[in-house]
């Protein structure tokens, strides 16, 4: 069975790309989740992207978790394509969790697929995180 | 013809010829009254765009980003804030007191409302301007949101007629090397100055007034802005941004679409206070 593992950070995280469409209100800027699940669906829209994973929890429930990402027109120049997520496959997901602790949504921050690639959003010139 | 009879005549023809110059008159004054006002001319009109002007100080024309290099809340207009008017600030402390339970007050912007000036300037998205001598034409990737400046000598549209929109209508002018865009005529609701807590309110008071500069180079736009708004805050809020240039995208078709936020937890849970 998948783990879940929640990762607290004390650093404050990035995440103005997101709320340049929702507000971050609801999200925890200070820490970070990552989870592994399996992908059931991954959304190339504008004016963001979304991926709903299935994330098993530690009773063994699928829980259905939505990462919210930046546009495609950022993806794209971090490594992305339509079809680089497609239902089925394993991924290792991370993002900033609800502050209410309630699960199934987060905001993006980065993904590893199962060929071992780690995609983030964005480079620093167009708003992303400086490295 | 004696005496009597040349007087006669002469005021017949006296008469006659007034009578005849006030049915002119009349019907001049008629003529004009029926005619309808001469219609201005457009921005894109070949006889505006080629009217004799002073060459302008420089061209915005190109894709511009805000610049983020000093950190994540550049796109923000403050904190500081001005002093607030009770009602405005009756909302911000609303919003900071969901901010600190993790809730998300009024949301507009993610709920597909316009952004509105000032904050669609400085959303994570560029604007594409193309500039011609009468206007100045402005599209923000982020929902396509569309911005006139006008720059042929047009005065504001009368108030009793304007369309008020959530970015306003912009009429500028130039000041040296600086174009100043005056702009007013805002909508007034799901219109806000911040997103994520700060929830000041934008009214249909507001007035914007941007002092835009190209600095040396070519690469880097700056916006001083000076914004009032007697309904939500006191005196005037200042604020400068700097905009990049960026040369290697193109702005595409983006809309918020109903289904957009139907995936997404965070924007159909209780998380979420109207």
């Amino acid at each position: 069975m998948k783990r879940l593992l929640i990762a607290s950070t004390l650093v404050v995280m990035f995440i103005a790309p997101v709320f340049a469409h929702h507000s971050p209100a609801a999200f925890e800027a200070s820490k970070s989740i990552t989870l592994t699940g399996t992908v059931k669906e991954f959304r190339w829209q504008n004016p963001h992207t979304w991926i709903e994973v299935n994330v098993p929890n530690e009773k063994g429930e699928q829980v259905l978790w939505a990462f919210e990402l930046t546009s495609p027109t950022y993806l794209v120049r971090a490594g992305w394509k339509s079809n680089t997520l497609k239902p089925g496959d394993k991924v290792t997901i991370s993002g900033r969790p609800l502050k209410s602790g309630e699960p199934g949504s987060a905001i993006f921050t980065s993904v590893t697929l199962a060929d071992g690639r780690t995609l983030g959003e964005r480079p620093a010139r167009l708003g992303g995180e400086a490295k | 013809m004696n005496m009597f009879g040349r007087t006669a005549i002469a005021g017949a023809c006296a008469a006659a010829f007034a009578l005849a110059s006030a049915t002119l008159v009349a019907q001049g004054r008629g003529q004009a009254a029926a005619a309808p006002p001469a219609e201005p001319l457009s921005a894109l009109a070949p006889e505006n765009l080629s009217k004799p002007r002073p060459k302008a100080p420089f061209d915005l024309t190109g894709n511009w980003f805000v610049d983020t290099s000093s950190g994540p809340d550049a796109w923000r207009f403050g904190p500081p804030y001005p002093k607030l008017t009770p009602k405005a600030q009756k909302e911000y402390d609303t919003g900071m007191k969901l901010l600190k339970e993790g809730k998300v007050y009024k949301d507009d912007i993610g709920q597909c409302w316009p952004a509105g000036l000032p904050l669609i300037m400085t959303r994570y998205w560029p604007t594409a301007m193309i500039q011609v001598p009468t206007a100045v034409y402005m599209v923000s990737e982020f929902m396509n949101s569309f911005r006139t400046i006008f720059l042929d000598g047009r005065a504001h549209t009368d108030a009793d007629v304007v369309v008020r929109t959530p970015n306003g209508e912009s009429v500028g002018h130039w000041e040296g090397d600086a174009m100043v865009v005056d702009t007013r005529y805002f909508r007034g609701d799901h219109h806000w100055m911040d997103q994520g807590g700060a929830s000041i309110p934008a009214g249909e008071q507001l007035r914007i007034v941007e002092r835009i500069r190209l600095l040396p180079g070519g690469k880097q736009l700056e916006i001083a802005y000076t914004m009032t708004d007697p309904e939500n805050w006191e005196g005037e809020w200042k604020s400068t941004k700097r905009f990049n240039r960026v040369n290697d995208i193109d702005i595409h078709e983006v809309e918020c679409l109903p289904d957009l936020n139907d995936h997404l937890k965070s924007t159909r849970s209780k998380t979420q206070v109207q």
